[in-house]
């Protein structure tokens, strides 16, 4: 190992697990590469894509904005996570240590590298021309190096919250121990649903889907970029809901693997929760926008909101009885 | 004897890793057996096996005379497994996790000894807090609880004592005692707390190589117990340094 990086153990911790997750797993790490690379050309070949590109090109101050911002925030959730990990990481009582700042540093270098690749590929492709690439390179430069410095002046926030704190407690039933009930397991997806389509999540979504939306002289009405907003961030949370039963699936499942519970019992009692609530919003969303577009909505929201929940309902039962499967819950004996 | 638990030529590992090679294990009603071995001997893989966690490649278990396979249903309602506190659900509150692990093993309600013992743990003003906020020693104090629901005839625990503070320590090792002495249950306790197994248990297996390579009797531990000096670290150290140099 080079000297420098032993002087650097966060750093070159991170540079040995990078290499050894090649190492141990080439085939999948080819395959994430490669699947990054058809992402990158798919996104060059959408029809949006050079003329928001260009646009961002000839308006680079707001290009230079959209990038100051991004690094900001960037930079100060990161110091933030520097700052706990220097205390509490298992490298954290070496005298030789990497500064919080040398972290912050290495890791927005990566990601600004990742910007300006991303931007030199485009023209490389020819999605862009070379003046707006020009300006676009320097601009999203320019401004990842203001964000960077404005982000490591901003005051700090509170220790970072874990995720659980974006679930909610939910009220204790009053007979929780006279007459115990298998209900409240339904608030285990929901509070990871929660956690899913918490606003830092949501948020890059919503940006695409707004700069997705024309502007300019023929722009589309505020109320309308407004509606596809609300629209997105609801099913934002309704997808939320079932990825979270999926996953919560499999954890519940060995946690009551060595109760006698059935499969059934355990998709009805992980899942109505899910269920209902994706019903609730999705018929609240229907009932919006039928009152604006009632024959759009009839025609083609109705099937698609069906669609979507018996999709929802089937992924989620099957997660359910994968689950059981795997951790020998209900009448999946373990024992040769 | 009334045997609730008995382990037979048990066959056990992950993927090529064969982790037990000929496990042989009773434990009897009324009684508390624990379950001693170096890091990484495959105890808490015994441990998983029993509990229906992971499948066994070869052998038996029974629990309370039904097979684990052929009669999950039955074995698994006389059974009481004190998790991992790692994988405790951290988004549902201790009470939650209570409610539902007491409905999923179909009792009517939750016992009024575990209650008490949630109070004598000083557990119930945590009890409307998400386990994700819980320290290591109230995770444990949960799972404990989780185990002992529904006065189930075998009770199964992995290092039940990590974690907890002495007083709560010594609350759980009088209340097992107290359950064991009763002849209510069998206890199987993995554990590297040798205190714990010289004053409470009243046998010892020693895993090593993926067999138990060592018993000790109850009179066998009380007789290490008198003997100052020769207590059952000593006798495990060289258990273990026989083992290796066999």
């Amino acid at each position: 190992m080079p000297r420098w990086m032993a002087a650097h153990p966060h750093l070159s911790s991170r540079l040995l697990a990078w290499r050894n997750a090649y190492r141990y797993r080439p085939v999948r790490t080819l395959l994430a590469a490669i699947l990054v690379f058809v992402a990158l050309a798919v996104i060059a070949m959408l029809p949006p894509t050079g003329p928001i590109l260009g646009w961002l090109g000839r308006n680079w101050a707001i290009a230079f904005v959209i990038a100051a911002s991004i690094f900001t925030l960037s930079t100060a959730r990161r110091r933030q996570h520097a700052s706990i990990m220097t205390a509490t990481s298992w490298l954290a009582s070496l005298p030789a240590g990497s500064p919080p700042w040398m972290q912050v540093v290495s890791d927005m270098a990566g990601r600004l590298a990742g910007f300006v690749a991303f931007i030199v590929l485009m023209r490389l492709a020819g999605v862009i021309d070379g003046a707006d690439f020009s300006r676009l390179a320097v601009a999203t430069v320019a401004g990842a190096l203001v964000g960077v410095l404005a982000g490591w002046r901003l005051p700090r926030a509170d220790i970072g919250a874990p995720g659980f704190h974006s679930a909610i407690v939910r009220r204790t039933r009053a007979r929780w121990a006279s007459r115990p009930s298998l209900s409240p397991l339904g608030n285990w997806p929901a509070a990871q649903g929660r956690i899913f389509s918490r606003p830092r999540r949501m948020a890059p979504m919503l940006i695409i889907a707004m700069m997705a939306i024309p502007s300019g002289l023929h722009s589309a009405p505020g109320q309308v970029a407004l509606a596809v907003a609300g629209v997105c961030m609801a099913l934002f949370s309704v997808i939320s809901l079932t990825a979270a039963a999926v996953r919560v699936a499999f954890g519940a499942a060995r946690w009551l693997a060595p109760t006698t519970l059935g499969r059934w019992r355990f998709t009805v009692a992980l899942g109505w929760r899910v269920e209902l609530t994706q019903i609730l919003a999705l018929a609240v969303l229907l009932l919006l926008t039928g009152s604006i577009y009632p024959r759009g909505t009839v025609a083609v929201g109705v099937p698609l909101v069906a669609l979507y929940l018996c999709a929802s309902l089937v992924v989620v039962t099957a997660a359910a009885f994968e689950a059981c499967r795997r951790a020998g819950l209900g009448a999946c004996g373990r024992g040769s | 004897m009334d045997e609730v638990l008995l382990v037979q030529s048990l066959q056990a590992g992950y993927d090529k890793l064969i982790v037990l090679n000929g496990v042989d294990l009773k434990v009897a009603r009324g009684e508390w057996l624990a379950l001693l071995g170096p890091n990484a001997s495959g105890k808490t893989t015994l441990l998983h096996c029993v509990v229906g966690l992971l499948a066994p490649s070869a052998g038996s278990i029974s629990i309370c005379g039904h097979g684990l396979r052929d009669e999950a249903k039955a074995a698994k309602g006389a059974l009481g497994f004190g998790c991992a506190p790692e994988s405790l659900p951290n988004l549902l509150t201790g009470r939650q996790c209570l409610e539902i692990y007491a409905a999923a093993k179909g009792l009517a309600a939750i016992g009024g000894e575990v209650l008490a013992l949630a109070e004598e743990f000083a557990f119930s003003p945590m009890l409307d807090r998400f386990v994700g906020s819980y320290s290591l020693g109230t995770k444990q104090k949960l799972a404990v609880l989780l185990a002992l629901l529904g006065e189930p005839a075998l009770v199964v625990l992995d290092e039940a004592f990590n974690g907890l503070d002495p007083a709560s320590a010594l609350v759980l090792k009088r209340h097992l005692r107290s359950r064991v002495s009763a002849r209510n249950c069998g206890v199987l306790l993995a554990t590297h707390a040798l205190d714990v197994v010289e004053r409470y248990s009243d046998r010892a297996s020693l895993l090593l190589n993926g067999r138990i390579a060592r018993e000790w009797s109850s009179e066998e531990l009380a007789a290490l117990r008198a003997t100052p000096g020769e207590g059952l670290e000593v006798a495990m150290a060289a258990a273990c340094a026989g083992s290796q140099g066999a």
